[in-house]
């Protein structure tokens, strides 16, 4: 009873330490360089763009900094950047249209595999009858037993 | 030199075609003198394609320009470790290092099965055989590496040779470069093994745990130097692309990391057919999956559909490979239907909380990471080619989608050993996981008061800390009991236990490894960047370190010419040491890249960029970033590695059982082949 009210405890610490994590993140230039794709043709992040001295690069950096300071959100920062450079600016789709569908399917696929696992474990699943009629794993203190014993007689 | 390479690939591709040939026709009609046959045909097709590699590392080494492969991917003044990985610079070369390590592997499995599973051989060696001839094919017909150069004049074609080289790309000529493409390829090439026992299985009707067991090794082998390579380049990202990271989730990482995750969704499902006869059939499905994703990775790296900053060789060869593709997973799902009957489950499952199930959930979850990765990677292509739209796909998607997918995989790292085999009662469980979970709640109150924010990174410490308490939990266990039972000290029942069941602590090493790597990943959400403009005598301040501009120096070598910083960092008043980043200018390919500073440490990595020269005021432009706890990226991928060995190697039991095994047997196995 003891240990399963410090167990609940424990899960509700942790479920709260959890929300507080997740509420703490606002907009930074780093984040934004995570989301944006350098258009000076390097075909990465804005963070990741490994061309010496990229110009575009620090343009880019210098509107997010301004726009942060100006107090926009992330999505508010993103839209800018998309209505200066178009939709290829972003370092993954918007979710919309066609492109929504890159965001759902792993979303679907997960689902439907656990439903299949769920399914098959079901499926497979032994009668519990026949389960409690097969024999049962040993219990790993009478398999220490039993070793003992078996080391007792190749030892005596 | 060019000649014998090129007579040399000829003749490989005819030993190939024969062998395909022979196996088949010898397996069908029994007749060990054809099959025996086609394994010679198998040996000497390594012969010819080894031959072919000396030649074209013989024009390579001679600076021989007349050889176009060596014109566009060498220069004389390229030092000799460079040159001798410039077989792979290219595609024409990497195609014929591809055929030479199908090869090797090929003839590695006729030798090691020359008096073993003699019905299956047959068509090993004709499925090996196979591949080896599409390989072959492409190599000598689409991208031969021993083209020449030459002239058209008003008099008909004449040879030329130019004075040097284009020179190695910059960016590969990095030592990790060096050893990171042969180790990817092992991966790649080495999963066709299991694959055509698979393969040989399903043809021969040969479909109990035989040829799980074994594959076992063979498909170890690949799935550590696929590991190795990944990591290796990870490492070469790291140190040259200058961008502070070193994943990237490009189309050509990703296609790496798909064969990797399906292989070890392979590896955890063959464990439920060995003990339970269950997942027959999934397992087929399984290999054919890694294998299919092994072509698919050679295929995106090498046809150029998607962009990528692994560009260096792209041509016309996309159509053969999907051919090739699509010949596999008709081959192989055909067969697979035609042998249905033969897989049927020899088990049932006697518990949803058990070891089958645990595999079952981390196969699911293996299984969703490949989708999630391989959609994301393709996706651009059938946006481009659905909505005329050129949009990007970059790690945001895969951060989102990956990591939590990641992070439930990394639970079950932990929980999955814990479960037992059949049924796990209630009170094993609670003996099991209450440790673990008491640190990992500690973990995660503790981390949020010392002040660490991001909900991802805080989870992999938690999970990190409940997985790692799980493993040695399990080590202790161990111990204990032989402790108490041998009479042995604490180490020599740790090692007792280890080398009696390699297979299992071996698996417990590499799941420890895999906690270090997440510990590292995670470690990324807190790098932090600045950017300075220094001259000599200038100080920089990032974070705790103080930065000094001793220096900026200038040179040239035969290769390349260099500027180069030389800053002193302390810390706290207290010298930690000098950093030298270098920007360089490769001559032969006219090209210019950073060569990064790094000053690795346990806790964060000091990563410094000479990134240029400032227009405006002529100073160094300097850039450095600390990267809290990469090195454990690399440590732990060093444990999975080892453990990795451990695993493979045979075990007490093993090796005592082989013992047992009479010399009579293999005699009597010899005589009833075919």
């Amino acid at each position: 009873m003891r240990s399963r009210k410090l167990a609940v405890l424990l899960l509700s610490a942790l479920l709260v330490s959890a929300a507080v994590v997740a509420a703490s993140s606002k907009p930074t230039v780093k984040s934004l360089g995570d989301a944006l794709i350098c258009q000076c043709g390097c075909n990465q992040t804005v963070n990741e763009c490994n061309h010496l001295e990229c110009p575009v690069r620090s343009q880019m950096r210098a509107m997010m900094a301004k726009e942060i300071a100006a107090g926009k959100g992330e999505t508010a920062i993103l839209q800018d950047f998309v209505l200066k450079y178009g939709v290829k600016v972003l370092a993954s789709p918007p979710t919309q249209g066609f492109n929504i569908t890159v965001w759902i399917l792993p979303g679907i696929g997960l689902l439907l595999g656990l439903g299949f696992v769920v399914f098959i474990v079901k499926h497979w699943r032994r009668p519990p009858a026949a389960a409690a009629a097969a024999p049962a794993p040993i219990d790993p203190k009478v398999l220490e037993a039993m070793e003992e014993e078996m080391k007792k007689v190749a030892h005596p | 030199m060019n000649q014998v390479g090129s007579v040399a690939l000829v003749a490989a591709l005819a030993f190939a075609v024969y062998g395909v040939v022979a196996g088949a026709v010898g397996g069908y009609l029994r007749s060990l003198k054809t099959v025996r046959s086609a394994e010679r045909a198998t040996l000497a097709f390594f012969v010819m394609i080894t031959v072919a590699v000396v030649a074209l590392e013989f024009l390579i080494l001679k600076d021989d320009f007349h050889s176009a492969y060596v014109a566009a991917h060498s220069n004389s003044a390229l030092p000799i470790y460079y040159k001798i990985a410039v077989l792979w610079a290219g595609q024409e070369g990497s195609l014929l290092f591809w055929t030479w390590l199908l090869s090797i592997y090929g003839g590695l499995a006729v030798l090691l099965n020359h008096r073993k599973n003699r019905q299956l051989m047959p068509y090993v060696v004709s499925i090996l055989m196979a591949t080896g001839t599409f390989f072959a094919s492409i190599t000598y017909f689409v991208a031969n590496p021993f083209e020449q150069l030459s002239l058209v004049t008003p008099q008909g074609m004449t040879a030329f040779s130019p004075a040097d080289g284009n020179g190695l790309n910059p960016s590969l000529q990095y030592h990790s470069m060096v050893i990171h493409p042969p180790m990817l390829y092992l991966g790649y090439v080495g999963f066709v093994v299991p694959f055509a026992f698979a393969m040989a299985a399903l043809i021969t009707r040969q479909l109990g745990d035989n040829w799980i067991r074994v594959t076992r090794r063979w498909t170890m082998v690949p799935w550590m130097f696929l590991g190795c390579g990944i990591l290796l380049g990870a490492n070469w990202a790291y140190y040259v692309l200058g961008w502070g990271g070193y994943w990237g989730w490009d189309p050509v990482e990703n296609a790496s990391l798909l064969p990797w995750l399906a292989g070890t969704a392979f590896l955890h499902s063959v464990m439920v057919q060995e003990k339970r006869g269950m997942l027959k059939v999934w397992n087929i499905v399984l290999i054919i999956v890694t294998f299919f994703l092994c072509i698919f990775g050679t295929f995106l790296t090498r046809s150029g559909i998607v962009s990528s900053v692994h560009a260096f060789a792209q041509s016309n060869i996309g159509p053969f490979f999907a051919v090739f593709m699509a010949l596999i997973v008709f081959f192989s799902l055909t067969l697979l239907f035609l042998r249905l009957d033969y897989l049927k489950s020899e088990n049932k499952l006697d518990s949803v909380v058990s070891r089958e199930s645990g595999f079952l959930f981390n196969n699911w979850i293996l299984l969703a990471a490949v989708f999630a990765v391989l959609w994301g990677t393709i996706f651009p292509i059938i946006s481009k080619a659905i909505e005329s739209e050129t949009i990007t796909v970059g790690p945001p998607f895969f951060n989102k989608v990956a990591v939590p997918i990641g992070l439930l995989l990394l639970f079950l790292t932990g929980a999955g050993p814990l479960l037992a085999w059949r049924k796990t009662s209630f009170q094993s469980l609670k003996r099991n996981f209450t440790l673990p979970v008491i640190l990992a709640a500690a973990t995660g109150i503790g981390t949020l008061a010392g002040g660490i924010r991001g909900l991802y990174p805080w989870m992999t410490f938690v999970l990190c800390v409940f997985v790692a308490v799980c493993i040695l939990q399990e080590f202790y266990k161990g111990a204990r009991t032989r402790m108490r039972i041998a009479g042995e000290n604490f180490f020599r029942a740790i090692y007792n236990l280890t080398m009696r069941n390699t297979r299992r602590y071996g698996g417990y090493i590499i799941h420890l490894g895999i906690v270090l790597l997440f510990i590292g990943f995670a470690g990324l959400a807190f790098k932090s960047e600045t950017k300075g403009l220094m001259q000599q005598g200038d100080l920089l301040q990032v974070k705790d370190y103080l930065f000094r501009c001793q220096e900026l120096t200038s040179g040239q070598n035969p290769n390349y010419e260099y500027e180069r910083a030389v800053l002193t960092i302390t810390k706290d008043g207290q010298a930690l040491g000098t950093v030298h980043p270098e920007r360089r200018f490769y001559l032969a390919s006219q090209q210019p890249i950073s060569h990064v500073a790094i000053r690795p440490s346990l806790k964060e990595d000091i990563y410094v960029v000479l990134a240029g020269q400032d227009q405006d005021t002529g100073k160094a432009v300097i850039e450095v970033f600390i990267n809290p706890l990469v090195s454990w990226v690399w440590i732990g991928g060093f444990i999975v590695f080892l453990g990795t060995l451990l695993a493979m190697v045979p075990s007490r039991v093993e090796r005592e059982m082989a013992e047992i095994k009479r010399p009579s047997e293999t005699a009597v196995e010899e005589k009833h082949a075919l």
